[in-house]
Protein backbone atom coordinates (compact mmCIF):
# COMPACT_ATOMS: atom_id res chain seq x y z
CA UNK A 1 0.00 0.00 0.00
CA UNK A 2 0.94 3.50 -0.54
CA UNK A 3 0.18 6.65 0.93
CA UNK A 4 -2.54 8.85 -0.76
CA UNK A 5 -1.56 10.06 -4.05
CA UNK A 6 -2.97 13.43 -5.33
CA UNK A 7 -5.87 13.61 -7.62
CA UNK A 8 -5.35 17.14 -9.41
CA UNK A 9 -8.29 19.34 -9.74
CA UNK A 10 -9.12 22.09 -12.23
CA UNK A 11 -8.17 24.15 -9.64
CA UNK A 12 -4.96 22.47 -8.60
CA UNK A 13 -3.63 20.65 -11.95
CA UNK A 14 -1.24 24.31 -12.82
CA UNK A 15 0.57 23.59 -9.68
CA UNK A 16 1.08 19.66 -9.92
CA UNK A 17 2.46 20.43 -13.45
CA UNK A 18 4.89 23.29 -12.33
CA UNK A 19 5.57 20.53 -9.25
CA UNK A 20 6.53 18.15 -11.89
CA UNK A 21 8.61 21.08 -13.88
CA UNK A 22 10.24 21.58 -10.56
CA UNK A 23 8.97 25.26 -9.66
CA UNK A 24 6.83 26.02 -6.90
CA UNK A 25 3.50 28.32 -8.07
CA UNK A 26 1.30 29.70 -5.74
CA UNK A 27 -2.44 31.45 -6.49
CA UNK A 28 -1.93 34.96 -6.99
CA UNK A 29 -4.68 37.62 -7.38
CA UNK A 30 -3.74 40.34 -9.26
CA UNK A 31 -6.66 41.97 -7.58
CA UNK A 32 -6.06 42.68 -3.90
CA UNK A 33 -2.24 41.59 -4.03
CA UNK A 34 -2.80 38.15 -2.41
CA UNK A 35 -1.00 34.66 -2.29
CA UNK A 36 -2.78 31.97 -0.73
CA UNK A 37 -3.01 28.89 -0.24
CA UNK A 38 -4.65 26.13 -1.02
CA UNK A 39 -5.96 27.10 -4.40
CA UNK A 40 -9.81 28.47 -3.59
CA UNK A 41 -12.60 29.12 -6.43
CA UNK A 42 -12.27 32.48 -5.56
CA UNK A 43 -9.79 34.80 -3.64
CA UNK A 44 -9.76 35.08 -0.04
CA UNK A 45 -8.71 38.39 -0.05
CA UNK A 46 -11.32 39.65 -2.58
CA UNK A 47 -13.51 36.96 -3.66
CA UNK A 48 -12.06 37.74 -7.21
CA UNK A 49 -12.43 34.84 -9.54
CA UNK A 50 -9.36 35.70 -12.18
CA UNK A 51 -6.78 35.05 -9.51
CA UNK A 52 -3.77 32.99 -11.14
CA UNK A 53 -0.69 31.05 -9.99
CA UNK A 54 2.77 33.30 -9.22
CA UNK A 55 6.16 31.49 -9.20
CA UNK A 56 7.55 31.42 -5.40
CA UNK A 57 11.04 31.19 -4.35
CA UNK A 58 10.52 28.33 -2.47
CA UNK A 59 12.27 30.01 0.73
CA UNK A 60 10.40 29.83 4.07
CA UNK A 61 10.37 30.21 7.88
CA UNK A 62 8.98 26.59 10.13
CA UNK A 63 5.22 28.13 11.71
CA UNK A 64 4.92 24.63 13.49
CA UNK A 65 5.87 21.23 13.12
CA UNK A 66 4.54 17.89 14.48
CA UNK A 67 7.18 14.64 14.49
CA UNK A 68 4.34 12.39 13.24
CA UNK A 69 5.10 8.39 14.88
CA UNK A 70 1.74 6.74 14.22
CA UNK A 71 1.10 7.39 10.72
CA UNK A 72 -2.54 7.72 9.61
CA UNK A 73 -2.43 4.63 7.16
CA UNK A 74 0.49 2.81 5.00
CA UNK A 75 3.35 4.29 3.15
CA UNK A 76 4.90 6.77 5.23
CA UNK A 77 8.03 5.95 7.05
CA UNK A 78 7.68 7.30 10.17
CA UNK A 79 9.05 9.53 12.48
CA UNK A 80 8.47 12.14 9.78
CA UNK A 81 8.43 16.38 10.59
CA UNK A 82 5.19 17.54 9.34
CA UNK A 83 5.29 21.46 9.09
CA UNK A 84 3.54 24.90 8.52
CA UNK A 85 5.79 27.01 5.97
CA UNK A 86 5.41 30.13 5.95
CA UNK A 87 7.06 31.41 2.22
CA UNK A 88 8.76 34.72 2.02
CA UNK A 89 7.08 35.97 -0.67
CA UNK A 90 3.79 34.67 0.64
CA UNK A 91 1.30 31.93 1.26
CA UNK A 92 1.46 29.13 3.89
CA UNK A 93 1.55 25.68 3.09
CA UNK A 94 1.74 21.83 4.27
CA UNK A 95 4.72 19.66 3.62
CA UNK A 96 7.26 17.65 5.19
CA UNK A 97 10.70 18.76 6.44
CA UNK A 98 13.81 16.33 5.52
CA UNK A 99 16.07 17.35 7.88
CA UNK A 100 18.16 13.81 8.51
CA UNK A 101 16.61 13.36 12.37
CA UNK A 102 12.89 14.92 12.17
CA UNK A 103 13.27 16.04 15.89
CA UNK A 104 15.75 18.84 14.59
CA UNK A 105 13.00 20.48 12.88
CA UNK A 106 11.83 23.10 15.09
CA UNK A 107 9.81 26.54 14.58
CA UNK A 108 11.56 29.16 13.10
CA UNK A 109 13.43 27.06 11.63
CA UNK A 110 14.67 28.36 7.62
CA UNK A 111 13.96 25.80 4.80
CA UNK A 112 13.69 25.79 1.17
CA UNK A 113 12.03 23.76 -1.46
CA UNK A 114 13.27 20.12 -2.38
CA UNK A 115 11.15 18.77 -5.31
CA UNK A 116 10.85 14.57 -5.12
CA UNK A 117 8.91 12.59 -7.18
CA UNK A 118 6.01 10.44 -5.92
CA UNK A 119 4.67 9.02 -9.08
CA UNK A 120 4.91 9.61 -12.66
CA UNK A 121 2.35 12.94 -12.41
CA UNK A 122 3.00 14.23 -8.97
CA UNK A 123 5.68 15.78 -7.69
CA UNK A 124 5.91 16.86 -4.03
CA UNK A 125 7.43 19.96 -2.41
CA UNK A 126 9.00 18.76 0.32
CA UNK A 127 11.41 21.40 2.78
CA UNK A 128 14.96 20.67 3.92
CA UNK A 129 16.84 23.08 5.83
CA UNK A 130 18.49 26.08 4.56
CA UNK A 131 21.80 25.39 5.07
CA UNK A 132 21.54 21.96 2.76
CA UNK A 133 21.85 22.49 -0.99
CA UNK A 134 18.98 21.39 -3.20
CA UNK A 135 18.83 20.67 -6.73
CA UNK A 136 16.21 22.16 -7.33
CA UNK A 137 17.10 25.86 -6.31
CA UNK A 138 19.20 27.63 -8.93
CA UNK A 139 20.48 30.87 -7.14
CA UNK B 1 -34.31 33.35 33.26
CA UNK B 2 -37.76 35.23 32.60
CA UNK B 3 -40.81 32.94 33.81
CA UNK B 4 -43.16 34.40 31.75
CA UNK B 5 -40.46 33.02 28.41
CA UNK B 6 -42.97 30.35 27.39
CA UNK B 7 -41.11 29.79 24.71
CA UNK B 8 -38.02 29.38 26.31
CA UNK B 9 -35.86 26.27 24.47
CA UNK B 10 -35.20 23.86 27.37
CA UNK B 11 -33.65 20.41 27.03
CA UNK B 12 -35.74 17.49 28.61
CA UNK B 13 -34.55 14.94 27.57
CA UNK B 14 -31.14 12.94 27.24
CA UNK B 15 -29.52 9.52 26.30
CA UNK B 16 -26.49 7.64 25.47
CA UNK B 17 -26.35 4.18 24.39
CA UNK B 18 -23.59 1.70 25.16
CA UNK B 19 -20.39 3.23 24.22
CA UNK B 20 -17.67 0.70 23.08
CA UNK B 21 -14.12 0.09 21.46
CA UNK B 22 -16.29 -1.95 18.74
CA UNK B 23 -20.36 -3.04 18.96
CA UNK B 24 -20.17 -5.58 16.42
CA UNK B 25 -23.73 -6.82 16.78
CA UNK B 26 -25.30 -3.16 16.01
CA UNK B 27 -25.39 -1.43 13.53
CA UNK B 28 -25.64 2.79 13.19
CA UNK B 29 -29.71 2.92 12.85
CA UNK B 30 -29.76 0.56 15.73
CA UNK B 31 -28.40 2.69 17.77
CA UNK B 32 -29.48 6.15 16.38
CA UNK B 33 -33.44 3.96 16.97
CA UNK B 34 -32.14 3.27 20.49
CA UNK B 35 -30.36 6.77 21.57
CA UNK B 36 -34.36 8.66 20.12
CA UNK B 37 -36.66 6.38 21.95
CA UNK B 38 -34.18 6.56 24.91
CA UNK B 39 -34.24 10.63 24.49
CA UNK B 40 -38.30 10.24 24.18
CA UNK B 41 -38.50 7.91 27.56
CA UNK B 42 -36.40 10.12 29.59
CA UNK B 43 -38.25 13.17 28.46
CA UNK B 44 -41.53 11.19 28.85
CA UNK B 45 -42.55 12.45 25.28
CA UNK B 46 -44.14 9.78 23.01
CA UNK B 47 -42.63 9.91 18.75
CA UNK B 48 -46.03 11.66 18.04
CA UNK B 49 -45.28 14.76 20.33
CA UNK B 50 -42.20 15.09 18.23
CA UNK B 51 -42.42 17.77 15.36
CA UNK B 52 -38.71 18.47 14.64
CA UNK B 53 -36.09 15.77 14.06
CA UNK B 54 -32.37 16.70 13.69
CA UNK B 55 -31.14 12.84 13.72
CA UNK B 56 -28.67 10.76 11.39
CA UNK B 57 -31.11 8.38 9.40
CA UNK B 58 -27.83 6.12 8.39
CA UNK B 59 -30.33 3.33 6.92
CA UNK B 60 -31.55 0.47 5.98
CA UNK B 61 -34.73 1.96 5.37
CA UNK B 62 -35.79 5.17 4.51
CA UNK B 63 -33.26 7.39 2.78
CA UNK B 64 -30.09 7.14 3.91
CA UNK B 65 -28.78 10.51 4.69
CA UNK B 66 -32.42 12.00 4.61
CA UNK B 67 -33.68 13.42 8.45
CA UNK B 68 -37.61 13.20 7.03
CA UNK B 69 -37.14 9.55 7.09
CA UNK B 70 -37.63 10.04 10.84
CA UNK B 71 -41.10 11.49 9.91
CA UNK B 72 -42.36 7.93 8.50
CA UNK B 73 -41.24 6.03 12.38
CA UNK B 74 -42.28 8.92 14.48
CA UNK B 75 -45.50 8.23 13.03
CA UNK B 76 -46.15 12.14 12.13
CA UNK B 77 -45.23 14.96 9.50
CA UNK B 78 -42.37 16.68 10.83
CA UNK B 79 -42.03 20.51 10.88
CA UNK B 80 -37.91 20.66 10.99
CA UNK B 81 -35.72 18.48 9.78
CA UNK B 82 -31.58 18.33 9.03
CA UNK B 83 -29.83 16.17 6.42
CA UNK B 84 -26.68 17.15 8.29
CA UNK B 85 -24.15 14.72 10.35
CA UNK B 86 -23.31 18.03 12.10
CA UNK B 87 -26.21 19.79 12.26
CA UNK B 88 -27.76 16.65 14.29
CA UNK B 89 -25.16 16.48 16.95
CA UNK B 90 -23.92 18.28 20.30
CA UNK B 91 -24.12 22.43 20.70
CA UNK B 92 -24.23 22.86 16.95
CA UNK B 93 -27.22 20.56 16.86
CA UNK B 94 -28.63 21.79 20.29
CA UNK B 95 -28.80 25.72 19.30
CA UNK B 96 -30.45 24.86 15.86
CA UNK B 97 -32.76 23.24 17.49
CA UNK B 98 -33.46 25.89 20.04
CA UNK B 99 -33.52 28.67 17.35
CA UNK B 100 -36.71 26.36 15.59
CA UNK B 101 -38.44 26.31 18.88
CA UNK B 102 -37.97 29.60 19.82
CA UNK B 103 -39.16 31.13 15.98
CA UNK B 104 -41.71 28.53 16.56
CA UNK B 105 -41.16 26.84 13.80
CA UNK B 106 -41.36 23.34 15.54
CA UNK B 107 -42.17 22.96 19.34
CA UNK B 108 -40.09 19.60 20.21
CA UNK B 109 -37.24 18.72 18.32
CA UNK B 110 -34.76 15.44 18.83
CA UNK B 111 -31.26 16.20 17.95
CA UNK B 112 -28.35 12.96 17.71
CA UNK B 113 -28.32 9.99 15.99
CA UNK B 114 -25.05 7.76 15.47
CA UNK B 115 -22.26 7.66 12.69
CA UNK B 116 -20.24 4.26 12.98
CA UNK B 117 -17.00 6.72 11.80
CA UNK B 118 -14.59 4.02 13.02
CA UNK B 119 -16.06 1.03 10.42
CA UNK B 120 -14.91 3.32 7.68
CA UNK B 121 -11.39 2.86 5.77
CA UNK B 122 -8.18 4.84 6.63
CA UNK B 123 -7.95 7.23 9.54
CA UNK B 124 -10.70 9.31 11.25
CA UNK B 125 -10.29 12.47 9.52
CA UNK B 126 -12.56 14.77 7.01
CA UNK B 127 -14.17 11.63 5.61
CA UNK B 128 -13.46 13.13 2.25
CA UNK B 129 -10.18 13.14 0.13
CA UNK B 130 -8.45 16.29 1.09
CA UNK B 131 -5.74 16.60 -2.08
CA UNK B 132 -3.00 18.85 -0.27
CA UNK B 133 -3.35 17.45 3.61
CA UNK B 134 -3.79 12.92 2.80
CA UNK B 135 -0.23 13.16 0.96
CA UNK B 136 1.68 14.39 3.95
CA UNK B 137 0.30 11.95 6.14
CA UNK B 138 -1.95 14.90 7.95
CA UNK B 139 -4.98 13.59 10.27
CA UNK B 140 -6.40 14.86 13.05
CA UNK B 141 -4.04 14.33 15.48
CA UNK B 142 -1.12 16.12 13.54
CA UNK B 143 -3.83 18.93 12.94
CA UNK B 144 -4.28 19.74 16.75
CA UNK B 145 -0.48 18.65 17.20
CA UNK B 146 0.26 21.55 14.90
CA UNK B 147 -1.76 24.11 17.16
CA UNK B 148 -0.49 22.87 20.67
CA UNK B 149 3.32 22.95 19.13
CA UNK B 150 2.58 26.37 18.65
CA UNK B 151 1.37 27.38 21.82
CA UNK B 152 4.41 25.71 23.41
CA UNK B 153 6.81 27.46 21.65
CA UNK B 154 4.55 31.07 22.53
CA UNK B 155 3.85 30.84 26.21
CA UNK B 156 6.02 27.48 27.41
CA UNK B 157 2.83 25.24 27.67
CA UNK B 158 4.81 22.11 28.97
CA UNK B 159 4.05 18.52 27.91
CA UNK B 160 3.86 17.70 32.00
CA UNK B 161 0.72 20.76 31.67
CA UNK B 162 -0.81 18.22 29.36
CA UNK B 163 0.02 14.91 30.71
CA UNK B 164 -1.70 16.67 33.94
CA UNK B 165 -4.73 17.41 31.91
CA UNK B 166 -4.99 14.08 30.09
CA UNK B 167 -4.16 12.23 33.79
CA UNK B 168 -7.16 14.19 35.73
CA UNK B 169 -9.88 13.51 33.03
CA UNK B 170 -8.59 10.28 31.97
CA UNK B 171 -9.46 9.43 36.02
CA UNK B 172 -12.84 10.66 35.34
CA UNK B 173 -13.28 7.67 33.24
CA UNK B 174 -11.44 5.22 35.16
CA UNK B 175 -14.54 5.94 38.07
CA UNK B 176 -17.54 6.01 35.59
CA UNK B 177 -18.78 2.40 35.09
CA UNK B 178 -20.34 4.21 31.43
CA UNK B 179 -16.96 4.84 30.34
CA UNK B 180 -15.09 2.79 27.96
CA UNK B 181 -12.05 3.21 30.15
CA UNK B 182 -13.64 1.87 33.36
CA UNK B 183 -11.65 0.33 35.65
CA UNK B 184 -8.12 1.41 33.40
CA UNK B 185 -6.60 3.63 35.84
CA UNK B 186 -5.67 5.81 37.78
CA UNK B 187 -3.38 7.55 35.61
CA UNK B 188 -0.46 9.96 36.81
CA UNK B 189 1.26 12.49 34.81
CA UNK B 190 4.11 10.82 34.22
CA UNK B 191 1.98 7.27 32.93
CA UNK B 192 0.71 9.91 29.68
CA UNK B 193 4.19 11.01 29.49
CA UNK B 194 5.32 7.78 29.12
CA UNK B 195 3.17 6.37 26.92
CA UNK B 196 4.37 5.90 22.95
CA UNK B 197 4.64 9.35 21.00
CA UNK B 198 1.88 9.34 18.99
CA UNK B 199 2.39 12.96 16.64
CA UNK B 200 4.97 15.50 19.31
CA UNK B 201 3.36 16.59 21.64
CA UNK B 202 0.90 14.24 22.15
CA UNK B 203 1.40 10.72 23.53
CA UNK B 204 -1.08 8.26 23.52
CA UNK B 205 -2.29 9.39 26.59
CA UNK B 206 -2.86 12.78 25.51
CA UNK B 207 -5.07 11.34 22.52
CA UNK B 208 -8.89 10.58 22.64
CA UNK B 209 -9.80 7.10 22.05
CA UNK B 210 -11.81 5.89 19.30
CA UNK B 211 -15.27 3.77 19.55
CA UNK B 212 -19.28 3.51 18.42
CA UNK B 213 -22.01 4.35 20.33
CA UNK B 214 -25.08 6.93 19.75
CA UNK B 215 -26.58 9.29 21.38
CA UNK B 216 -29.81 11.99 21.68
CA UNK B 217 -31.36 14.84 22.96
CA UNK B 218 -34.92 16.65 23.25
CA UNK B 219 -35.54 20.42 22.90
CA UNK B 220 -38.51 21.90 23.41
CA UNK B 221 -40.54 25.00 25.16
CA UNK B 222 -40.10 26.11 29.02
CA UNK B 223 -44.15 26.27 28.66
CA UNK B 224 -44.46 22.54 27.15
CA UNK B 225 -41.89 21.42 29.60
CA UNK B 226 -43.69 22.19 32.78
CA UNK B 227 -45.48 18.71 32.95
CA UNK B 228 -42.40 16.40 32.00
CA UNK B 229 -41.27 14.38 34.47
CA UNK B 230 -37.06 16.12 34.96
CA UNK B 231 -36.65 19.43 36.01
CA UNK B 232 -36.09 21.44 32.32
CA UNK B 233 -32.44 22.61 31.40
CA UNK B 234 -32.92 26.13 29.52
CA UNK B 235 -30.17 27.14 26.47
CA UNK B 236 -29.60 30.06 28.25
CA UNK B 237 -26.70 30.85 25.29
CA UNK B 238 -24.91 30.05 22.50
CA UNK B 239 -22.37 30.87 19.48
CA UNK B 240 -20.78 29.62 16.58
CA UNK B 241 -17.64 30.17 14.66
CA UNK B 242 -16.57 28.69 11.45
CA UNK B 243 -13.25 29.61 10.29
CA UNK B 244 -12.81 27.72 7.57
CA UNK B 245 -13.30 23.88 6.24
CA UNK B 246 -11.77 21.34 8.45
CA UNK B 247 -8.18 19.64 8.03
CA UNK B 248 -8.33 20.97 4.01
CA UNK B 249 -5.61 23.50 5.15
CA UNK B 250 -3.36 23.40 8.01
CA UNK B 251 -4.99 24.68 11.29
CA UNK B 252 -2.99 27.91 11.93
CA UNK B 253 -2.09 28.90 15.79
CA UNK B 254 -2.16 32.48 14.73
CA UNK B 255 -5.64 32.27 13.20
CA UNK B 256 -7.44 29.74 15.54
CA UNK B 257 -5.83 29.79 18.92
CA UNK B 258 -8.60 32.16 19.67
CA UNK B 259 -11.10 30.56 17.93
CA UNK B 260 -14.31 30.27 19.82
CA UNK B 261 -13.52 33.32 22.12
CA UNK B 262 -16.04 35.74 20.62
CA UNK B 263 -18.99 32.81 20.42
CA UNK B 264 -18.52 32.41 23.76
CA UNK B 265 -18.31 35.87 24.69
CA UNK B 266 -21.78 36.03 22.57
CA UNK B 267 -23.02 32.86 24.69
CA UNK B 268 -22.54 34.23 28.19
CA UNK B 269 -23.67 37.65 27.20
CA UNK B 270 -26.95 36.22 26.18
CA UNK B 271 -27.09 34.28 29.37
CA UNK B 272 -26.17 37.94 31.32
CA UNK B 273 -23.32 35.60 32.87
CA UNK B 274 -19.66 35.67 33.16
CA UNK B 275 -17.18 32.72 32.43
CA UNK B 276 -16.64 32.36 36.28
CA UNK B 277 -20.10 31.91 37.18
CA UNK B 278 -19.91 28.66 35.29
CA UNK B 279 -20.29 25.78 37.94
CA UNK B 280 -19.20 22.93 35.26
CA UNK B 281 -17.55 22.42 31.88
CA UNK B 282 -18.31 19.90 29.14
CA UNK B 283 -15.74 20.17 26.57
CA UNK B 284 -14.53 18.94 23.48
CA UNK B 285 -10.92 16.37 24.36
CA UNK B 286 -9.85 15.02 21.40
CA UNK B 287 -6.57 15.44 23.15
CA UNK B 288 -4.90 16.97 26.34
CA UNK B 289 -4.08 20.44 25.07
CA UNK B 290 -7.01 21.25 23.55
CA UNK B 291 -8.57 21.60 27.08
CA UNK B 292 -6.03 24.16 28.03
CA UNK B 293 -6.80 26.35 24.45
CA UNK B 294 -10.38 26.24 25.89
CA UNK B 295 -10.42 27.17 28.92
CA UNK B 296 -8.44 30.65 27.73
CA UNK B 297 -10.73 31.22 25.08
CA UNK B 298 -13.35 30.69 27.60
CA UNK B 299 -12.51 33.53 29.30
CA UNK B 300 -10.74 31.37 32.66
CA UNK B 301 -7.74 32.63 31.88
CA UNK B 302 -5.21 34.87 29.63
CA UNK B 303 -3.69 33.79 26.11
CA UNK B 304 -0.69 31.64 27.83
CA UNK B 305 -2.25 30.78 30.61
CA UNK B 306 -4.09 27.74 30.31
CA UNK B 307 -1.26 25.65 31.26
CA UNK B 308 -0.40 26.66 34.49
CA UNK B 309 -4.31 26.65 35.16
CA UNK B 310 -5.06 23.08 33.78
CA UNK B 311 -2.58 21.51 36.01
CA UNK B 312 -3.37 23.40 38.64
CA UNK B 313 -6.01 20.97 39.47
CA UNK B 314 -8.89 23.48 39.07
CA UNK B 315 -10.01 21.32 35.90
CA UNK B 316 -10.64 18.13 38.60
CA UNK B 317 -14.18 17.76 39.49
CA UNK B 318 -13.57 19.56 43.16
CA UNK B 319 -11.57 22.29 41.21
CA UNK B 320 -13.04 25.81 40.12
CA UNK B 321 -13.70 24.84 36.86
CA UNK B 322 -14.58 21.36 36.94
CA UNK B 323 -13.89 19.92 32.93
CA UNK B 324 -15.22 16.24 31.83
CA UNK B 325 -16.14 14.69 35.16
CA UNK B 326 -17.71 12.00 33.04
CA UNK B 327 -14.27 10.92 31.14
CA UNK B 328 -14.85 12.95 28.36
CA UNK B 329 -13.81 11.85 25.10
CA UNK B 330 -10.31 10.50 26.37
CA UNK B 331 -12.36 7.91 28.79
CA UNK B 332 -15.48 8.03 28.41
CA UNK B 333 -16.16 7.86 24.70
CA UNK B 334 -15.26 8.92 21.24
CA UNK B 335 -18.18 7.78 18.71
CA UNK B 336 -17.54 10.01 15.72
CA UNK B 337 -20.40 13.03 15.76
CA UNK B 338 -22.54 12.23 18.33
CA UNK B 339 -19.56 12.62 20.88
CA UNK B 340 -20.66 16.29 20.72
CA UNK B 341 -23.96 14.95 21.97
CA UNK B 342 -22.52 13.14 24.78
CA UNK B 343 -21.01 16.43 25.92
CA UNK B 344 -24.72 17.83 26.25
CA UNK B 345 -26.05 15.11 27.87
CA UNK B 346 -23.40 14.78 30.59
CA UNK B 347 -24.02 18.78 31.12
CA UNK B 348 -27.88 17.95 31.44
CA UNK B 349 -27.23 15.03 33.93
CA UNK B 350 -25.28 17.59 35.84
CA UNK B 351 -27.60 20.25 36.10
CA UNK B 352 -29.96 17.73 36.89
CA UNK B 353 -27.95 16.52 39.55
CA UNK B 354 -27.81 13.08 38.26
CA UNK B 355 -24.10 12.85 37.07
CA UNK B 356 -21.74 9.96 37.86
CA UNK B 357 -19.03 12.49 39.35
CA UNK B 358 -21.78 15.01 40.10
CA UNK B 359 -20.41 18.69 40.70
CA UNK B 360 -21.95 19.81 44.15
CA UNK B 361 -24.99 22.27 42.77
CA UNK B 362 -24.13 22.61 39.91
CA UNK B 363 -26.28 25.17 38.26
CA UNK B 364 -24.57 26.67 34.92
CA UNK B 365 -23.12 24.16 32.90
CA UNK B 366 -20.62 25.12 29.37
CA UNK B 367 -20.61 22.47 26.30
CA UNK B 368 -17.79 23.20 23.92
CA UNK B 369 -17.73 21.19 21.06
CA UNK B 370 -14.86 20.65 18.01
CA UNK B 371 -11.51 22.83 18.51
CA UNK B 372 -8.41 24.69 17.18
CA UNK B 373 -7.40 21.75 14.67
CA UNK B 374 -11.22 21.58 13.45
CA UNK B 375 -10.95 25.00 12.25
CA UNK B 376 -14.75 25.60 14.32
CA UNK B 377 -16.15 26.22 17.40
CA UNK B 378 -19.83 25.75 18.82
CA UNK B 379 -20.58 26.83 22.26
CA UNK B 380 -24.09 26.93 24.57
CA UNK B 381 -24.10 27.63 28.21
CA UNK B 382 -26.90 25.55 29.98
CA UNK B 383 -29.22 26.29 33.02
CA UNK B 384 -31.08 24.60 35.57
CA UNK B 385 -34.53 25.91 35.71
CA UNK B 386 -35.75 26.91 39.46
ZN1 LIG C 1 -8.01 39.08 -4.17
Amino acid sequence: MSRPVPVPTQLSRPFWEAARRGELVVPHCPTCGLRFFVPEPACPGCMARDWRYAPSAGRGTVYSVTVVHRAPGPGFDTPFALAVIDLDDGATLLAHVDAGDPGDVVIGLRVHVDFRALTDEITLPYFVPENRPSPSITE
Amino acid sequence: MNPADRRLPVVVGVYATEQALSLPDRDAMDLALEAVSGALMDAGLAPSDVDGAQVDWPGPGGVPGEGSSWARVLGRDLRWTSDSMLDNAGSRGLLKAAAAVRAGFADTVVVGGCRLVSRGTGPVGAGVALEFADVWGSYVVAQFALVAARHMHEYGTTSRQLAEVAATIRNNGTTNPEAMMYGRGPYTADDVLASRMVATPFHLLDCCIVGEGGAALVVTTAERARDLPHPPVAVLGGGMQYHQAAYANPALYREVGGLGRPAAERAYAMAGIGPHDVDVFSLYDPNSFEVIRQLEILGLCGEGEGGPLAASGAIAVGGKHPVNPDGGCLAYAWNGTQQMTLKVVEAVRQLRGTAVHQVAGAELAVVGNAGSGAQHYEMSVLGRMR
